[in-house]
């Protein structure tokens, strides 16, 4: 029996696609109730349905042996996990944006710059560790763009996918910090205790990205 | 007061059923050790805190601080080796010829977010180091002992991958990577992330050939064949010394019968620059942390001043008993064989018969609160107590 544990929403219900283009019989996981966990013992699947932050934890204490979640996720969270495998889909850029009066280089002149972001940990590594500032760094849950109109912030860090939002808030992409997509982690130690199982589904998640 | 004290966060009571276990595990594992010819140490709860931050061994956010009382930084013991290192290095009488060196140690570790118990911050570790050997036998000495080990523990479903750092830093030097390139190539070996592996190899230019080889790291697990399917391809004389220290480890451990629980990993690099040589880790089901951690680290005795090969293991006592018992063992507070009450003047009789139960070996109560034998009865009854014994005649 595989426990794998999926981002509840959009990321979920693609998975579940890919995993049957790949042969695995999902029916169990598209039962639409609001049940959390999802068995199937004839295939021998247990999906469970976890808020996206929380799926690498589940699958680095091995309470779940695999789990499909987005690479901001696992940025943030910074778990020990093995990432097998990039789906391709739930596409988008882990961003610093802000008003366009900062674009070409004006925002590196602001000093002690505070930083609005869901993500502190990526905001934090990306301007300690590669821009080489210390930064104040504000933590808001949602609607990141409204903390540079009001004041709050002098740029945000968070995903863009086709920038309307920013835009039409008089914002713009200012840097890119990374590329996002849906991954494919793996527990540590199911890799080697179940490896029967796990290796080939990998092989067949594979398989189906290569096709896309 | 009821219920108003907690124990700090990562910290738990040992209770009394799953303590009895434990103390049993660690004389069994001593024993073991013993018969190996390992010799106990203890080192102190507390080391300096250079102790463990000086040789870059150890993350400094994970160690627990605190001052003596002259305001000097001490950092509680965060593992068994670099204890034991410090002290193999500043032993007085210490003669060369004796070597190598075979100590163990039993004692419970501290580490802030700490992976080796499963997130407990205080866990007890099982260890060996085998100090001033170099070479294969050393090397699977200390595996072999590991597995002896987790079996003698009560682990019977057992899997244990053998890496080796020098095989990529060979192949490193063969594809002429540089250090930056290297260090995040390892990085993704370490998490199986073959897409950034490919990524940096394709920014690289390597050939098709070179960037197969690359690729092939994360993933190759096998015994013999991995270990083949590398030397076809190996140039580099680091790279293939690396292989062909596998290859001999793998040949002792079938002479001691575990090739069954063994497994080549050439993607098991370690996170730390802290291993020279081969590496493993071992894992249980219904635990997703390994439960043992060894390799060969010649670096870490010469840090503190005597250059002395190195290599060990340590198995997370902690982490075991949890997955014993979530695979299903159950575990039972030791017993109390009889409870022994007396009647007024009696006292004296009841004290000799209890101590001659005791010398026989059997576990016994007196009553201290004046039972009669019917309170005596029911009260062996409830409490799980085998006998009830009441003495009404003065010997």
């Amino acid at each position: 029996m595989l426990t794998i544990a999926l981002s509840k929403g959009r990321l979920a219900e693609q998975a579940i696609e890919l995993l049957e283009n790949a042969g695995y019989d999902c029916t169990a996981a598209k039962d639409k109730s609001r049940k959390l966990i999802l068995e199937d013992e004839k295939v021998g699947l247990r999906f469970i349905m976890a808020k996206p932050s929380d799926v690498p934890t589940y699958v680095e204490y091995g309470a779940a042996d695999l789990g499909v979640v987005g690479k901001d996720t696992l940025l943030e969270e910074g778990r020990q996990l093995y990432e097998v495998a990039d789906l391709g889909f739930g596409r988008c850029r882990m961003c610093v944006a802000g008003p366009v009066e900062l674009m070409n280089g004006k925002l590196d002149l602001i000093p002690n710059k505070r930083i609005a972001s869901k993500y502190p940990n990526i905001t934090r590594a990306y301007f300690e560790g590669v821009k080489k500032e210390s930064v104040e760094i504000i933590k808001l849950h949602g609607s990141i763009e409204l903390a540079p109109l009001i004041g709050l912030a002098d740029c945000i860090v968070d995903i863009v996918e086709s920038g309307r939002t920013l835009k039409e808030n008089g914002l713009d992409v200012i840097e890119t910090v990374a590329d996002i997509s849906a991954r494919v982690v793996v527990n540590r130690v199911s890799m080697k205790m179940k490896a029967d199982e796990i290796r080939p589904m990998i092989d067949r998640i594979k398989e189906q990205v290569a096709k896309l | 007061m009821n219920g108003k004290f907690y124990t700090p966060d990562g910290f738990n009571d040992t209770l009394p059923e799953i303590c009895a276990f434990k103390k049993e595990t660690e004389n069994k594992l001593r024993q073991l050790f013993l018969h190996h010819g390992y010799r106990e140490i203890e080192t102190p709860g507390f080391e300096y805190l250079d102790v463990y931050s000086k040789p870059g061994f150890v993350a400094e956010e994970q160690l627990y601080k605190m001052t003596d009382m002259k305001g000097r930084l001490l950092a509680a013991r965060y593992d068994g080796t670099v204890p034991a290192a410090r002290y193999a290095a500043g032993i007085k009488d210490f003669d060369p010829a004796l070597l190598p060196l075979r100590l163990c140690y039993i004692e419970n570790m501290y580490r802030f977010g700490g992976a080796g118990g499963g997130k407990q911050n205080e866990f007890t570790q099982a260890g060996v180091e085998l100090m001033g050997a170099s070479g294969s036998n050393a090397d699977a000495e200390v595996i072999a002992l590991s597995i002896t080990t987790a079996l003698e523990a009560g682990i019977e479903e057992l899997q244990v991958s053998i890496g080796q750092v020098k095989l990529f830093d060979g192949i490193a030097k063969q594809l002429g990577l540089d250090e930056a390139t290297c260090s995040k190539i390892k990085e993704a070996i370490n998490a199986k992330d073959s897409v950034t592996i490919e990524k940096t190899a394709d920014s690289l230019g390597l050939t098709k050939e070179n960037k197969e080889l690359l690729l092939m790291i994360p993933d190759a697990t096998g015994t013999y064949d991995i270990i083949e399917s590398f030397e076809k391809k190996v140039t580099d004389e680091t790279a293939l010394e690396a292989l062909k220290n596998l290859r001999e480890i793998l040949d002792v451990l079938d002479e001691y019968d575990y090739l069954k629980y063994v497994s080549v990993d050439a993607g098991l690099l370690g996170s730390v620059d802290y291993y020279t040589g081969m590496i493993f880790k071992g894992y249980t089901y219904e635990v997703g942390f390994p439960i043992i951690s060894g390799g060969r680290y010649d670096g870490s005795v010469g840090v503190f001043g005597r250059e002395m090969e190195c290599v060990g293991f340590s198995l997370s006592i902690t982490l075991s008993i949890t997955a014993l018992m979530r695979q299903g063992l159950e575990l039972e507070a030791p017993s109390v064989d009889v409870i022994i009450g007396y009647a007024e003047g009696c006292r004296s009789a009841a004290v000799k018969l209890a101590q001659q139960l005791r010398e026989d070996g059997e576990n016994v109560i007196l009553d201290v609160s004046g039972k009669n034998a019917e309170e005596l009865d029911e009260y062996a009854d409830r409490a799980g107590i085998c006998a009830a014994m009441y003495v009404e005649e003065e010997a």
